[in-house]
Parts: structure tokens; sequence; C-alpha cells
């Protein structure tokens, strides 16, 4: 019998189901799909699609490459790589977090005061980034009764932030409720640049630029990438997970995939073990949910077995994706240069690709991200709101398609000749396919309010929940969103804390 | 502009308005009842008491609660084990919030396997809402729509014989069955808020008056007296019955913790089944207090009549005691230091006696315990002897008979 089930095969399930066994429990993971990974997956689907289906590439944080070992487990390696905002007039702005001559060249193309402000943006940057990964990896009091235990960590952090110098302590704060526009304005003069930056902020977040909050968004988004672009990670990022997976049954946990959990059972308010929708019933003392909150609650434990303000809480969590996802299998001859491309030429652009999204509509100018693997040319596309206004989404798929191909040939001229084959994944797919409520990559959005202490919701960021030995793991906890592993690191330390 | 705010008034209103002699009116969750017909309050107290007293109880609100997941919704709401409870059975109840503080208290009704009845002093339905999420089941308030008289009194079974379409001599307390009055569908329970024989009967609205005018014409032999809620507010501290807001705050009109009350303090100790299957709201929390005790506890104080009288002496007065319930907080001392309040006291006229309900902190709350209350004599504060009692004061034997 296992010590600890962990629901969810996706890379925080499994970086939590590594540190556990590491530490001697014997661990099982069940995943509803037939493959691990989650959102990091690499698939393929019909003739010649091999693809990032999802998320584009990415990294796990180092401490947790280091603690569990990973490179003697097949960790692929990964690149950094630039993201080039390609524009109308056919100049493209290339930026790395390097400053390297060809990234100051590119910028001052747009701008000659903006090349030189760059290196100092991106220290800025990166020390916000390192206060956010220290904030990340600090366990959250249960607000409002900090107990002193929780308060040495907290006071830590602290500590940490005050180590950026008085400067940037003060600028990190106020930076994280700012928009990216205000933020961005006070660095840069080019909208240009202005709009890549933007971009980056907004990714897989339904926020405009000019949102509150995007600096915050911004700084998240920095450091799990570790800088303005993707990285690529060689052969595709389903590489992470086979590394995980295959370091997991090293350490003798096990998986299975095609199992998808129906409820997690309780007795007295306390975890026992999950149902499989198979019927079958496999107990163990200890679960680990790696779906999203709303999902393991309200579907798996059900609101009647919860406290009446905690179903509240949790149906409040704001989900609302609008992400969606259309796939190119070409004949090769697309022309796209290697990077993170992007479709988001002003900040005016980016914010009317999101206002459609407030009204419930499909962005017509929308702002785009593609990536080339291969053959296959992969275009994130914001903004698709999961809730359309007067419209269904297996209608507007051949809209999605249509505007993401006309947007990104535009873009890029030799495209569109190159098309073979086309498959887009709505944010209706994301949740039927991918189990992501209301189609949201985070599994609820990286806003200001339901970050740190208040992640998944205030009260509730020590990964425990109303359910004894029911912890939570995934993107919408402390630490989560974002290939990172963080909540999952967080969480498995949670259970051996609290056990 | 303002507009100017109107009370509503209860579907009896036409009858009621007619004999309020005093224009003596009460709000009472947005209505207005009256407080008392006459201007003395003995007359309609001792129609509880000796007779038959009618009171308009209609602002109580009610909720309907139907579908298959009806009782799963009640059991996880209260503190009662609804499964086990029988068609055409009604218990009282309180309802916690999830640290186990009381939010307010009523009676649930179990009108069909899948149907059921719930009243409530403060408005429940967000809360029942908030609890159905997940729950095949369906709530509705019938504040507005349904009327609910209290016939209460040694007298009550007698003057409903003689107009109900069925006898309710088998009807048990806390039980309920459907009759009809003058062709009127009405559902009687055994139920009450004076703790003597009584009855409610629960009318749809447009039949109200038509139920008010055969109950005072089949009572007019025994003495039925419309009666104020003034009285009725007399009878229930004897009864050791509370309301919440005056005796409790419900926890989520506290400002602080130390206002809440769980039901253990509240003497329910009894409404509270830790043995019912599967989770309800604010369990956790009881097992711990059950397991811990109790920091207070409401109970009873017999104010010591000679004592009083010698204070009042030492003024060159008789005692004096306001003829009606006062909802004021009166400091409780032992040994010199406060270690409680009274909520509600009032004059008792069946037992002779002033009484009170309060509020006592361990472990001054065991029967039996020498306190004082404080009086005003004269303008002066002082302290009254009082003994500490089990509540109820008053219990006569047809209650439940
Ligand atoms: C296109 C795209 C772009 C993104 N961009 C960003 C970005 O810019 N910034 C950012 O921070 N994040 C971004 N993300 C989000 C990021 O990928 C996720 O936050 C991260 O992958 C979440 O990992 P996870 O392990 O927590 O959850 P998931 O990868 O969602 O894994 C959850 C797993 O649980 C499984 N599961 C669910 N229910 C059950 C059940 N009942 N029984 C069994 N198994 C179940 C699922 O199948 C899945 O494998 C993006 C995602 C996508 C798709």
């Amino acid at each position: 019998m296992a010590d600890i089930i962990v629901i969810g095969a996706g890379l925080n399930g499994l970086v939590a189901a590594n540190y556990l066994a590491k530490a001697g429990k014997h661990v099982l993971v069940l995943e509803r799909r037939a493959l691990a990974g989650g959102q990091a997956v690499t698939e393929s689907f019909g003739a010649g699609f091999q693809a990032d289906v999802l998320h584009a590439g990415g990294q796990l944080r180092p401490d947790i490459v280091a603690d569990l070992d990973l490179a003697r487990h097949g960790l692929p390696e990964s690149t950094s790589e630039p993201l080039i905002s390609l524009h109308p007039d056919g100049r493209q702005l290339r930026l790395t977090a390097d400053s390297d001559s060809e990234t100051l060249a590119s910028i001052g193309a747009f701008s000659k005061r903006d090349a030189e402000r760059w290196p100092d943006f991106v220290a800025f940057m990166n020390a916000a980034a390192g206060f956010l990964d220290a904030a990340y990896r600090t366990p959250m009091p249960r607000l409002p009764h900090v107990k002193l235990a929780e308060g040495l960590p907290l006071a830590r952090l602290a500590m940490k932030l005050r180590g950026l110098g008085a400067r940037d302590m003060f600028r990190v704060i106020r930076a994280l409720p700012m928009s990216a526009l205000e933020l961005t304005e006070e660095w840069f003069e080019s909208d240009g640049v202005r709009a890549a930056i933007g971009a980056v902020a907004v990714h897989g977040a339904t926020l405009g630029p000019m949102s509150a909050g995007a600096g915050f968004s911004l700084m998240h988004n920095w450091l799990n990438r570790g800088g303005p672009g993707h990285r690529r990670v060689e052969n595709g990022i389903g590489g992470l997970a086979n590394a995980l997976v295959a370091a997991l049954k090293a350490r003798g946990g096990q998986l299975r995939v095609s199992a998808p959990v129906e409820a997690v059972l309780t007795d007295d308010q306390c975890a026992r073990g999950v149902r499989l929708a198979s019927g079958e019933d496999i107990l163990a003392p200890i679960v680990i949910s790696g779906a999203d909150p709303r999902h393991t609650l309200l579907d798996l434990v059900g609101a009647p077995d919860l406290p009446p303000e905690f179903v509240w809480a949790t149906q409040s969590i704001k989900m609302r994706g609008s992400v969606a996802k259309v796939h190119l299998l070409t004949d090769g001859a697309h022309a796209l240069p290697s990077g993170t491309l992007v479709v988001a030429p002003t900040v005016r652009y980016v914010e009317r690709a999101y206002d459609a999204a407030k009204y419930g509509r499909t962005s017509l100018e929308p702002y785009l991200e593609i990536t080339a693997n291969g053959p296959v040319v992969s275009i994130h596309f914001q903004f698709a709101p999961y809730a359309l206004r007067g419209a269904e989404w297996s209608q507007e798929r051949a809209v999605l398609e249509r505007i993401a191909i006309d947007t990104a040939s535009n873009a890029l001229p030799q495209l569109k000749s190159s098309i073979r084959e086309i498959k887009s994944l709505t944010p209706l797919d994301l949740e039927k396919t991918y189990g992501l409520t209301e189609g949201d990559l985070n599994h609820g959005q990286l806003l200001l309010d339901q970050m740190l202490f208040m992640r998944p919701m205030p009260g509730w960021s020590t990964h425990k929940t109303p359910i004894d030995n029911l912890y939570l793991c995934g993107a919408g906890v402390h630490g989560g969103g974002g290939i990172s592993g963080a909540a999952g690191r967080n969480a498995a330390a949670a259970v051996l804390r609290g056990k | 502009m303002l507009e100017t705010l109107e009370l509503k008034r209860t579907p009896f209103h036409e009858r009621t308005s007619r004999l309020s002699v005093a224009q003596n009116w009460r709000r009472w969750a947005g209505y207005a009842v009256v407080g008392s017909y006459e201007l003395s309050l003995d007359h309609e107290y001792w129609a509880i008491r000796d007779r038959a007293a009618l009171i308009d109880v209609s602002p109580l609100m009610k909720y309907m609660i139907e579908g298959p997941d009806a009782a799963r919704l009640l059991h996880k709401v209260t503190t009662r084990d609804i499964f086990k409870m029988g068609v055409g059975q009604v218990y009282y109840t309180g309802w916690c919030d999830e640290d186990g503080k009381l939010l307010d208290d009523g009676t649930v009704s179990r009108l069909s396997d899948q149907s059921f009845r719930m009243t409530s002093a403060e408005p429940s339905l967000r809360w029942l809402a908030m609890n159905a999420v997940g729950l095949d089941v369906k709530v509705n308030e019938v504040t507005d729509e349904m009327a609910a008289l209290s016939l209460q009194g040694p007298k009550s079974r007698a003057v409903l014989n003689r107009c109900c379409a069925d006898r309710l001599d088998a009807l048990k307390y806390f039980r309920l069955m459907n009759t009809g009055i003058s062709g009127a569908p009405v559902s009687v329970s055994r139920t009450g808020y004076t703790g003597d024989l009584g009855y409610e009967i629960w009318v749809q609205a447009e039949q109200a008056l038509t139920i008010w005018d055969a109950l005072m014409a089949a009572g007019a032999d025994y003495g039925i007296t419309p009666c104020g809620i003034l009285a009725m507010d007399m009878a229930r501290v004897e009864a050791g019955l509370f309301m919440v807001d005056a005796d409790y705050t419900a926890s989520n009109h506290a400002w602080i913790e130390g206002q809440k009350s769980s039901p253990f303090e509240m003497g329910l100790d009894w409404t509270v089944n830790l043995n019912k299957k599967g989770y309800f709201v604010g369990r956790r929390a009881l097992e711990q207090e059950k397991k811990t005790g109790s920091a207070w506890k409401l109970v009873g104080l017999d104010v010591d009549w000679v004592g009083l009288e010698r204070l009042f002496a030492e003024v060159g007065l008789p005692p004096q005691i306001p003829g009606m319930a006062v909802r004021a907080s009166l400091p409780v001392m032992a040994e010199g230091k406060q270690i409680g309040y009274a909520s509600t006291s009032t004059w008792s006229p069946v037992l002779k006696k002033y009484i009170a309900l309060a509020h006592l902190q361990r472990p001054h709350y065991e029967p039996g315990t020498a306190v004082t209350m404080e009086v005003t004599v004269e303008h002066h504060r002082r302290h009254a002897p009082a003994k500490v009692v089990k509540l109820p004061f008053y219990d006569p034997a047809w209650k439940k008979k």
C-alpha cells in the first residue's frame, strides 16, 4: 500500500512525488491522461505533428534539479533564446537577458536611450525575480493567525528584500501593483520596447499591459523564463516530465497513467484514499492533489463535505482562462527565425487584444507568441476567452484558426503557403482534455490578490485543506504558476512538516 | 429625498390593528407586530399560563427546503442528526459557523421525505444557499407567503379540537400534522416559545384571516386572548428559552470573538449530535469544545427576594421591578469579582420571582452557586443576592402531556 497518493502527473505533482519518495515514502502518482507532464508535454497528434502542445519551453528551478538529482535521470539541456518582437514594417526587436551586442543594437534601432538603459533594467528584473523566488520558497502563514514558527521565515524573507538595497527594495515593492505600461514608461521611451515587455507581463494571464498588477506578473514570468524569452528544451519540454518520472521510479515510486481520479475518499474530514473513474478504490493515509484547487475541492472532495465559507472562497478563485493554441504542420519552409517570436507591436495593440476578452470575444488582432519545432509552428493566442459571449467554441474554433494564421502570416510572409495541416486547442479543449478548469493555465490567475498568503485563497496558503491529510501541490497553490516545480517542492515540505 | 420607510404588515394586521388598544407596536424582522394589546401585560401574560393566548408570529423567517438532498443540506447546516428525523417531526436546533459559534437558532420540520420547513430569527437564505452548493436541493424563502399563529396555553388543545378538521389529542410534543380550519388547509405543529402547552399554525397568507376568525370564535368560551410579543417575552424567559441578539450575539454580527457563543455555552448540549454521520458546519470546533469543556454557560438566576427587599428597604422603598422582560446586560458578581452578566431579566408572575438568563464563567455556572446580580436601587448600583439554577424556571406537567 502507498503512503501517499499524488493526483496528477503535472510537473508539480511529479516534483512533490519525488521529494516525498526521496524522504522514504511509498508514493503512487495517478494521472488521468495517457502520458505524464500535464501542461509540459510533447505530444504527437495526427501524422507528422510532434510538438510542445501547451507550454512552449522552460526549466525547473535549479535547486529542484539538484535536490532530485535530475541530471542523472536524463533531464534534457535547455538553452535561453531571445524574445523577438515582429513589427509590421519588418523590423525585429530582439530582447535577451544577456545584454549582448546584438540585443543592444536591436534595441538601439528603436531608441538609443532605451538600449543604454537595458542592462540596468535586466539587473532590476533579475533582482525582483530573485526576491519573488525567495518569496515563493517561504512558507506562508495562515493569516490572520501568524505564529512564531511562521513568523521566522517571513522575517527572513523581509531580510532578503532588505538585502536588495534600499533603492531596489522600494522599487520592487512599488512595481508589484503597477501596470506594465506604467512600469516600462519609467524605463523606456520606445513603444515597441514597452509593448514587448508588456507582452511578457500578460503572457498566460487574462490581463492587459494597462491592468494593475501586471508589474507583478512580469516579475513572475521573468523569474520562470529566466529572462524575456522562453528556454528551449532539447527534443521538447516533455523531457522534463520524463526525467522526473525516471527519478521517481528510481526512488521506488510508481506512476499510473490513464487513471483518472473521480473522488477523494474521506472519513470524518480526513482523507483516506481515492476512487478512480473505473470504480477502483485506492487507499492511502495521505492524498496530495496537483490538479487545480477548484477541481480538487469541489469535484473530487465535493462541496457538501466542506465548510460553506471555504466553498465560497473556492468558487471565487478567479480562473478565467483566455489562451488558445494553434499548431501548424508545415512543409518546413516557414522560414521562422529561432527564438520566442511575438506579435505585440504596440502597447495599445496588446491592450486592445485584451479588451476583446473583457467582453467575451476573441481578439481580432491578437497578441501572438510563435515558436517553431522543426516543421511544426506553434502559435500561442491571446486573447480567446473561455466564456464567450453569444458564441460557442464549437463554431468559434474556425474563427480562431483564421485569425491566428492571418495575423502570424502578416508578420511572417512565408508561413501561410507552407501550412499543410492545422490543429487548434481552444480554452474549452484545455478544460476537457487537460483538466484545466475554465482553461486557466495557472489553476487560478496570477493576480496579486491571489498570490503568496492568498494563494489559492486567503488563509489557506499552507497547502492544507479543511480535509485532514489532503494537500494541494499544483500551480494553483503557493509557489505555483508556470514551469518551475516550486509549488510541488513547497507542498512536499508541508507534507513532511505536517507529519 | 428620503422615502418613508414603512414596516411591513403581517397577514393578520387587519385584525390585530383593530384590537390594539395600547398602540404599542414593535418591530420584528421588518414587520410591525403588536407589543401588547392592552396597557398592562397581565391579561395577555395570564392567557399564556392559564387560558389560551393567540400570538401573531408571522415575521419568523420561513424557508422551504425541497429536493433529493434536502435532508443532507439540513444535516450539514444544523447540529442535529437530520437523517434520523421522521416525517412529521419537528427539531429545535441551533446552527453554527465553522468555529462552532452560533449563527442563529430555530426549528426544522420534516413535511415529507424530501421536503422540510425551517424557521429562523435572522435572514438565512444566503447561508442555506452557500451550504447547498453541490447538492440537489431547492431553497425558497416563504416568509411573506406564509402566515403563522402561535396558540399557547393550557386550553390551546381544546380550542384547536373545536375548530380543526381533525382532533389533536394524538399530536405529540414537537410533532406536526396537516389538517384544516374552516376549509383552509393548515399545518399545525406542537411547538411554541412559551414553555406551555401550545401549537403553531402555519397557513398561506391569503387564508390568514379565516383561521384567525375561526380560532377566536372557537376559543371564546375558553377566554382566548390576542397576545402581544412582550408577554411572550416574559413567558419565554420563564421557559429558559433564549433569543438571538438579546441573549447571544449571532457570530456573523459579533464585532469581537468574545461576543460569540457556542451551543454548549448556551446549554444546547442536547441538540449537538457529535455522533451523527459526516461533516456538519462547526463539527471540529464543537468536538474540541466538548473535550475541553466550555468557558461559559447560560444559566438561570433566581434573585433572592428577601435580599432584594432589604436593598430597597434601606432607602425606604418596596422592591421595584420592571413589569416586563428587560433586555439589558446586568453584571453578575461572585466573591467581589465580575463573573458574568444577565442578558434578559424579568419578573415571573407565575413563579412570583425575579429571574434572569445569565452568562456565567466557569466554574461559577454550577447550579446552587451563590452570586449577586446588579440592581438599580433609587439610582444607585446595588448587588442583589441570587442563586444559579437549572433552566427552565417553569416547566408545567401539561407542556409535553
Ligand atoms: C500555452 C501556455 C502558456 C503558459 N504560459 C505561462 C506563463 O507565461 N507563465 C506562467 O507562469 N505559466 C504559464 N503557463 C502555465 C504553466 O504551464 C503551468 O502553470 C504549469 O505547467 C502547471 O503545472 P502543474 O503541474 O501545476 O499542473 P498541470 O500541468 O496542469 O498538471 C495537472 C495534472 O493533473 C492531472 N489531473 C487533473 N485532474 C485529474 C484527476 N481527476 N485525476 C488524475 N489526474 C488529474 C492533469 O491531467 C495534469 O496532468 C502556460 C501554460 C500554457 C499551456
